[in-house]
């Protein structure tokens, strides 16, 4: 969580994704942000975000994120 | 002969009354319906200013703030549209060099206009849209527009610092119009997807393919660009034909993978502009929809959006660069040398745009204004204005145009044009930031700023959330001891392009 954290901060030290739980719904997040976030995110965790993880459930919040990373890297 | 896109409006809102003009993702618009609102709009601001003066406007992403463009018009004004996105500051720079004496806006952005630096009227859109139409006014105002007549004012970024009023007339906006509707072959039976901003050059086509040709517009909710799934299913739900995207967006759906849930089945056509189009993501488009028509457009918001287009029929490959064409109808283009001498086919030149899509000019801004707009220095017969587009180009033996980058420092990024100078001016107003220097990363569309001081890249980064459109916020920042020169003390962009990973 630490390091997803990290990743959310620097991409964006504006948002509050400690609270934020409609980062997506609410358009806080833009399309930009997110292909930003999915790359990095691949990096990271060593993961392979697919267009069917790119729903709003799954960006909403930084605990959503981390549920989606988690599974995936259970497959 | 048509005298202003007022015509037009009369003709479609006739012919398709009850047809819907402009849906979003709540509500509708009629034909019939949308042209009584800008009739309703234009009696009550002709009633309070006369014709020929800018009205502000300031609404959000749906379908009636096209209706409040357009109720200017009608009251013999034109229109300066307003992203209530945007910061305060910014929105404060605009209304600074518009000078409008009423700002209209939707009931949302109220609280908003109140909260900024504007000492005229706010007046608000639900207030007034029941107004009864005044026929005889309307027509008086409708006969003190000709072609040449400004239509709109559309700001795009300054190096100074300062944002830049590009003033459209309604003679270029439909000269633009027909030529890309031609190419396009845009007719009543296309639905387009808008994706632009509103208030942003690239919705013009959006905007005025229903009012000039009776087609029907969708204005796709921004959040859908960031799940590109959502977004085709959008495409398909509202069976949309036509898509005018800024290369930034159609580069989306292909590089988070769209295709492989689905894809656009109504599509047709896909014009696209703002940057160069990486091929590697058009071969995506092209290997999944081959059908489709795919145009490539170059060209200034001072040339009223574009001024060149090529169709792409050749199957692209990653390593295809394409080229920006030939001209639209009633656009001429030509290539100058640095000493305004003409430059020989097969050599790389200046692009200059002339004919009656030139921009009567920057808003307020006659020494802007005189220094891009200039005579023809190829012609000492007559008075023909061009404009220098800062642009290098290339035409081949078959006279067709190719792209080759700025003479300066003005960058495309996400679609919008960008001075790096802006951004460093804006920089520099930050406490604890003592020099800088920005940069464009192409390779990975970052933007960078490099700079000396104490202040945190956080601090930074705030600084310009809260000041500068998102899309003008530096990515990655480098804090460094010192900047690198160059021995005439210039700094060193080279070197720090060196720090680019």
């Amino acid at each position: 969580m630490n390091e997803l954290m990290e990743i959310l901060q620097e991409l964006r030290p504006d948002v509050d994704f400690e609270n934020e739980t409609q980062l997506i719904t609410n358009g806080v997040l833009d399309s930009f942000d997110i292909v930003a976030l999915v790359g990095e995110l691949n990096d990271e965790f060593d993961i392979e975000i697919k267009p069917n993880n790119l729903v709003p459930e799954n960006f909403n919040s930084a605990k959503a994120m981390m549920a989606m990373i988690e599974k995936l890297q259970d497959e | 002969m048509e005298t202003s896109i007022l015509n037009r409006l009369d003709r479609t809102a006739a012919a398709y009354a009850d047809k819907v003009m402009f849906k979003d993702e709540h509500d509708s618009i009629t034909f019939g319906a949308f042209n009584q609102l800008t009739k309703a709009v234009g009696t009550y601001l002709a009633r309070k200013i006369p014709a020929g003066q800018p009205v502000a406007v300031m609404s959000g992403r749906h379908i009636l703030t096209p209706s409040c463009f357009l109720g200017a018009v009608r009251a013999g004004c034109f229109y300066a549209p307003m992203d209530g996105d945007m910061p305060e500051t910014r929105l404060n720079q605009i209304i600074g060099v518009i000078q409008a004496k009423f700002m209209l806006v939707d009931k949302a952005h109220y609280e908003a206009a109140k909260g900024l630096d504007f000492d005229g009227e706010i007046i608000v859109f639900e207030d007034i849209k029941d107004t009864e139409p005044d026929e005889e006014l309307l027509a008086a105002r409708a006969a003190t527009l000709i072609c040449t007549s400004p239509l709109y004012v559309i700001f795009t970024s300054g190096s100074t610092g300062v944002p830049k009023g590009v003033i459209t007339a309604h003679q270029s906006l439909m000269t633009y119009i027909d030529s890309v509707a031609k190419v396009l072959n845009i007719n009543d039976t296309d639905v387009l997807g808008n994706q632009s901003p509103l208030d942003y050059i690239a919705a013009v086509r959006d905007m005025y393919f229903p009012i000039s040709f009776g087609a029907s517009t969708y204005i796709i909710p921004k959040n859908e660009f960031a799940v590109p799934t959502t977004l085709f299913e959008t495409l398909n739900r509202e069976k949309i034909t036509a898509l005018c995207w800024s290369v930034a967006g159609v580069e989306l759906p292909a590089k988070l993978g769209a295709f492989d849930v689905a894809k656009p089945e109504y599509l047709k056509k896909l014009c696209f502009s703002g940057s160069v189009m990486p091929c590697k993501y058009l071969k995506i488009w092209q290997e999944h929809l081959p059908d489709v028509l795919y145009v490539n457009q170059y060209g200034p918001t001072e040339a009223t959006a574009s001024c060149t287009y090529y169709v792409v029929e050749e199957k692209v490959t990653d390593e295809t660069v394409l080229p920006i064409g030939k001209p639209y109808d009633n656009y001429r283009v030509m290539l100058l040398n640095n000493d305004n001498t003409p430059t020989p086919d097969g050599e790389t030149g200046e692009i200059c745009v002339s004919g009656p899509i030139l921009a009567l000019g920057y808003y307020g801004n006659h020494e802007q204004t005189d220094k891009s707009f200039m005579q023809n220095p190829l012609n000492d017969k007559y008075r023909e204005l061009i404009y220098k587009t800062g642009d290098l180009g290339s035409f081949d033996k078959d006279g067709v145009l190719h792209f080759h980058g700025r003479k300066d420092r003005q960058i495309k990024h996400l679609g919008h044009r960008i001075e790096l100078g802006e951004i460093e001016e804006t920089a520099k107003k930050i406490a604890g930031v003592t020099d800088c220097c920005s940069l464009y990363y192409k390779d990975k569309a970052t933007l960078y700023l490099f700079y000396t001081g104490d202040a945190t890249s956080k601090d930074i980064v705030l600084y310009f959330r809260q000041n500068m459109p998102a899309f003008m916020v530096p990515r990655k920042l480098i804090n460094l001891e010192k900047l690198p020169t160059l021995p005439n003390g210039k700094t060193d962009m080279q070197t720090l392009k060196g720090y680019f990973k």
